[in-house]
């Protein structure tokens, strides 16, 4: 069954991934047939600018940071390799070494640049990115021993038979066409899929195990030398370079292909740059209002086309779904997936949070046991979202433990909890709605892979290993929740109580000790909430302990084996469900007497 | 006691709403009479809320809703305001970085002034220890006080109909019954009332009629009176399977 | 005489930071969005200043007052244009993509129409102070006149509660029948003004300059970063203080470190309190 499962075409199409290296490589090869020397110019300044563009496509449309003065690393780029192949600092480099450096120190600042990233939020890295460049402007024309100040220094030459415009053409068209193939690749691997979590599902992406800090900087070091040596082939092309050549419009321009190109696509934005670089050397009138229309597409893609360049070309989205669906889950094949934890128990102990003077948990202690369904109720407010964000690690609390088997992980953070086989589904769903339902779900094997950025970035065998297993893990997870036929359909498509069971699908990607469902049956219907139930059922079986937050009071006491009921941030009653039924207390509670 | 054949105040009818793709209400029938207090009842999650702010402009929604024979359909919450109908919404969300006098003030936005001013008077009258205070910022109040505020708040405009959202959330039983009573005094100045609430013994003290709604629709409707009554709604809320066991 | 002169200078070159900072303010709190045009539209007061009474010749305060409608209106196009579509989708910041935008355009527009150089700006008050040039005082009065202004805006109309209450609490107000949308625009439009007045006040200190579009976003921002979003004393006291740094490193290690070392601070301080200094911590996210 698995096997027919995995033919039904999830579009994992290696022609589709491979599309952006091919078209540049058959429409880059054949330019000296086509174009005469003047396209031989532009095409080269377009590869160059690819280059930065790549690198930088992964920092905005991938990881979705604003990064808005890229300029700034390639003026760096720019200044390094000339400066360094004339001579200015150290006895004159030869060329390859001196872009070799220029990269480097591209890298260098590329973490710079990106370092607020970690902890700012949009437009204020936005505007700390935009700040750089501005200074890297000013310092550049200051430092005239280095850079020649106003005046400008000669770039770096191409040692033969890479001098002559066709030659240096060439060299730029093979280095644009490796950098496509990396970031196809990165694209395609987990940290490509990480990416786009933390862009558009970060707490999501937080509980799965994915460290932001770590991967935003692996992406800053790999576009910041992207961008770098793009400078020192840019200041190559112009064979002179002054700070005026390196204007914010150029920033702009980066950006804008981007954008324009579409977010997380990568043929989207190098069709974007090729546009943008093109359009004003053919349309001479033009180069005065080039910024003013870029800004107008900038402004245009915003409020009408938001995917970009890249959403027009998605046809297979466009297909209509059957309207008529029906999620029907197979906990019998849960098996595949999971195997029985060892036992062990997860316990809170005194868990006191307030939020400004409101203790919006106060004192509560709870066990968990796999093998177990917990359920965990009360009236509005009374901390249980609350409580499982404390577990989960989202807040930390003022006082108390969480701790597995004696192991204290209080004030860890959110991202560790993947490695302690805690997963969790969210009140909202929170899935990456651009991305297939599939990808959705291997993000949640993040921690079952092995390979590194590098590893992914070159194709190395690991990510190949790596890419198989979580693949088809997830198509197994999709199964057992009953959603497989729809594993290459965008997640934004689906219907909300889709959206539920691809959560749990995730969820189980983690192979997880403990389930913490945050309301899974809300908005569901009769029957979806019936099989949600036993779905449950079947996952403790397995061993996994779950921790149940729900409303509906048919499928807490139809599935708990426990039960505990908060109320004002406290444990009014727990025990077995009978008993917490006709507990006085707790009627109370609901019923306000 | 209303009957049917009065022309009700609030009619909805096959009223859908939710956040996005979450659908919380499906299909809700309830017609609330000029004059009486109407409590909403159910379980968390039920849709209470989402009712609330479906009706009163706040969430967009599918369906019927007319109100003092105008149809609300598309009318933003500002337009369901100057129609008279009044939404306090819950959590006492009053401006804590105003004065008490200015939170009321800002209720009567759009008034003629001298006349605005009057029913600020009027209204804060309902409750003298918030008059008290009028000059004291809000964030100096206790929850139960804001409380009163936002209700103050509702009272300026003397709505045809005020809807309280959860009005008891986090009050002591004495606030709470002094709150409810504040419903009571409105109802016999002729003003309705659609009270949403979680103390269901409360809330039937002071209701003419109930609803009870569960997972969107309503799941019962009845007389305040009615007896038996409160077990049926703990039937609701526990689940239908068995009776729980009263001690 | 040196010290004076750093003093003074720094003051009323502060005092333009202060004003973009309000700027920013002033859109921030009646719609959560931070838009790059407050520069921008602050270059532009200089602008319009310089076309107006420089090159067309109307009286002095018959330029000023029109410059301070255009930027109103400016402030309504913004709000209408690159506010207004994308405030449904807040948490995707589509704001900072398209408020940038209209200030590329802005910018654009600005260089192909009027100038890429500095333009001189008209005197604006006939009469010669024996003590302060008037483009000293210019500037800090605008500054203090803005302050003033607000405060009576906020403090004693009903219109300025609005806009309180709706920067507390969006939700809250809507319920309560505030117009939402009509105070929105209104407060762009007051922005607007605001805006225009710094590039004005300051025609004479800075020039009619296109470089000063994004010079101003910058340092109007870094007031308004460190000392909480939505804080005019921060947007001020902060402003004020830049503006002295800035003149102080000037004169004594030059342009390139006074621009370096503010860089540096504005990151060191974001990066330890991404809240600003004065700002609270943020609210929950799950």
């Amino acid at each position: 069954m698995l096997l027919e499962s995995k033919k039904t075409g999830v579009g994992t199409g290696r022609f589709e991934a491979w599309l952006p290296v091919l078209l540049l490589a058959l429409v880059g090869a054949s330019l000296p047939l086509w174009g005469d020397s003047f396209f031989g110019l532009v095409a080269t300044r377009v590869c160059i600018y690819w280059v930065l563009v790549a690198g930088l496509n992964l920092v905005v449309g991938f990881a979705g940071q604003l990064a808005i003065g890229w300029v700034s690393l390639l003026t760096i780029g720019a200044y390094t390799a000339s400066a360094l192949a004339a001579g200015r600092v150290t006895p004159e480099i030869p060329t390859f070494f001196a872009l070799g450096a220029a990269g480097l120190l591209g890298a260098v600042f590329g973490l710079i640049a990106g370092l607020p990233a970690l902890r700012l939020r949009t437009f204020y890295f936005a505007m700390t990115t935009l700040g750089l460049s501005t200074i890297v402007t000013q310092i550049a024309l200051a430092w005239k021993s280095v850079t020649g100040g106003g005046v400008g220094i000669p770039g770096p030459s191409m040692p033969v038979p890479l001098d002559s415009p066709w030659g240096f053409y060439f060299f730029c068209l093979v280095l644009a066409l490796f950098v496509t193939w990396m970031t196809c690749n990165i694209s395609a691997s987990r940290y490509g899929r990480s990416l786009v979590a933390i862009r558009d599902a970060e707490v999501a992406a937080e509980a799965v195990g994915i460290y932001k800090p770590r991967l935003l900087m692996a992406v800053f070091l790999f576009s910041g030398a992207l961008a770098g040596f793009a400078g020192g082939l840019f200041a190559s092309l112009q064979s002179y370079i002054t700070p005026d050549a390196f204007t914010f419009d150029l920033s702009v321009l980066f950006f804008i292909a981007i954008l324009i190109g579409g977010r997380g696509s990568i043929l989207g934005p190098m069709i974007g740059t090729a546009i943008l670089t093109i359009l004003p050397d053919f349309a001479a009138p033009l180069v005065q209002w080039s910024t003013f229309l870029y800004a107008v597409l900038l402004l245009a893609i915003v409020l009408l086309v938001p995917g970009g360049i890249a959403d027009l070309l998605d046809f297979k989205n466009r297909r209509p779904l059957d309207k008529h669906r029906e999620i029907r889950p197979r906990p019998e094949l849960l098996g595949q997936i999971l195997t029985a934890p060892r036992k062990s128990e997860l316990r809170l102990q005194n868990i006191v949070l307030s939020f400004g003077g409101v203790r919006a948990v106060d004192g509560v202690d709870l066990e968990i046991h796999t093998g177990e369904v917990h359920g965990l109720i009360g009236p509005n407010g009374s901390g249980k979202t609350t409580t499982l964000n404390v577990i989960s690690g989202y807040y930390t609390p003022q006082e108390g433990t969480v701790s597995q088997d004696g192991v204290d992980f209080t004030k860890e953070g959110p991202h560790t909890r993947a490695a302690h086989h805690i997963a969790r589904t969210f009140q909202t769903p929170r899935l990456i709605g651009e991305s297939s339902v599939l990808e959705n779900v291997m993000i949640g094997g993040n921690i079952d892979a092995s390979g590194t950025f590098v590893e992914s970035l070159l194709a190395l065998p690991r990510h190949w290993r790596d890419e198989a297993h979580l693949r088809e893990n997830a198509m197994a997870a999709l199964t057992i929740v009953g959603l497989e036929r729809l594993a290459g359909v965008r997640a934004d498509r689906l219907q909300h109580s889709e959206l539920r069971f691809v959560e749990i699908a995730r969820a189980l990607m983690m192979k997880p000790a403990f389930l913490l469902l945050d309301e899974p049956a809300a908005g569901l219907s009769v029957d979806e909430i019936k099989r949600l139930g036993a779905l449950v059922t079947a996952i403790s079986k397995q061993g996994t302990g779950v921790l149940l937050v729900e409303h509906h009071a048919d499928l807490i006491f139809d599935i708990c084996d426990r039960v505990t009921v908060l109320n004002l941030g406290k444990v009014l009653a727990s025990g077995k469900p009978d008993e917490v039924r006709t507990h006085r207390e707790v009627v109370n509670a609901y019923l306000g007497a | 006691m209303p009957t049917s054949a009065r022309e009700p105040l609030l009619a909805v009818k096959g009223l859908s709403a939710g956040y996005g793709k979450i659908g919380v209400l499906s299909g809700v029938d309830i017609v609330v009479y000029p004059g009486e207090i109407v409590a909403m009842l159910g379980p968390n999650g039920a849709g209470k809320t989402t009712l609330l702010k479906a009706v009163s402009g706040l969430l967009p929604w599918t369906g019927e809703v007319t109100f003092a024979g105008r149809s609300m359909a598309g009318a933003s919450p500002r337009e369901a305001v100057n129609a008279g109908l009044v939404h306090v919404v819950e959590g006492h969300r009053i401006f804590t970085q105003l004065t008490v006098e200015d939170n009321v003030l800002l209720a009567s936005y759009g008034m003629p002034r001298a006349q605005g001013r009057k029913q600020v008077e009027e209204a804060l009258d309902f409750f003298p220890e918030i008059k008290a205070k009028r000059h004291d910022r809000a964030v100096t109040l206790s929850g139960g006080q804001q409380q009163m505020l936002a209700v103050t708040q509702g009272l300026v405009r003397k709505p045809k109909l005020l809807m309280l959202d959860e009005p008891s959330a986090g009050l002591s039983p004495v606030l709470v019954d002094r709150v409810l009573a504040a419903a009571a005094q409105l109802r016999a100045t002729g003003t309705a009332v659609l009270l949403v609430e979680q103390l269901i013994e409360k809330s039937l003290a002071v209701a003419d009629r109930v609803y009870a709604l569960t997972q969107g629709a309503v799941a019962l409707e009845a007389s305040a009176k009615e007896p038996g009554l409160p077990t049926k709604l703990e039937r609701m809320y526990f689940g239908q399977k068995d009776t729980p066991h009263l001690a | 005489m040196l010290v004076q002169s750093i003093i003074t200078n720094g003051l009323a070159v502060g005092a333009v930071y202060a004003l973009i900072g309000i700027t920013y303010n002033v859109m921030f709190s009646a719609s959560r969005v931070f838009s790059f045009t407050a520069g921008s539209v602050g270059m532009l007061g200089g602008v319009f200043g310089a076309i107006l009474i420089g090159q067309m010749g109307m009286p002095v305060i018959v330029g000023f007052l029109l410059t301070l409608l255009l930027g109103a209106i400016l402030g309504i196009v913004i709000e209408f244009v690159t506010v207004r579509p994308v405030l449904k989708s807040l948490d995707q910041h589509l704001y900072v993509l398209s408020t940038l935008a209209a200030a590329l355009m802005i910018q654009q527009l600005t260089a192909i129409y009027f100038s890429t150089d500095a333009v001189p700006f008209p005197r604006v008050v006939p009469i010669e102070s024996g003590f302060l040039d008037q483009k000293i005082w210019l500037p800090i009065l605008a500054c203090v006149g803005t302050i003033v202004g607000l405060e009576y805006l906020f403090r004693h109309t009903l219109v300025g509660r609005a806009f309180l209450a709706i920067s507390e609490d969006n939700y809250a107000a809507r319920a309560l029948g505030l117009p939402e949308q009509r105070l929105r625009m209104t407060s762009f439009a007051l922005a607007g003004m605001i805006g225009v007045l710094a590039g004005f006040s300051s025609g004479q200190l800075m020039f009619a300059s296109l470089a000063n579009g994004p010079l101003l976003n910058f340092y109007g921002f870094v007031p308004v970063a460190l000392g909480g979003m939505g804080s005019n004393r921060g947007a001020v006291i902060g402003g004020l203080l830049l503006g002295l740094f800035q003149q102080t490193a000037n004169y004594f290690f030059g342009g390139v470190f006074s621009s370096v070392a503010v860089f540096v601070v504005f990151i060191i301080a974001l990066l330890v309190r991404p809240e600003g200094l004065a700002g609270a911590a943020t609210a929950r996210r799950v």
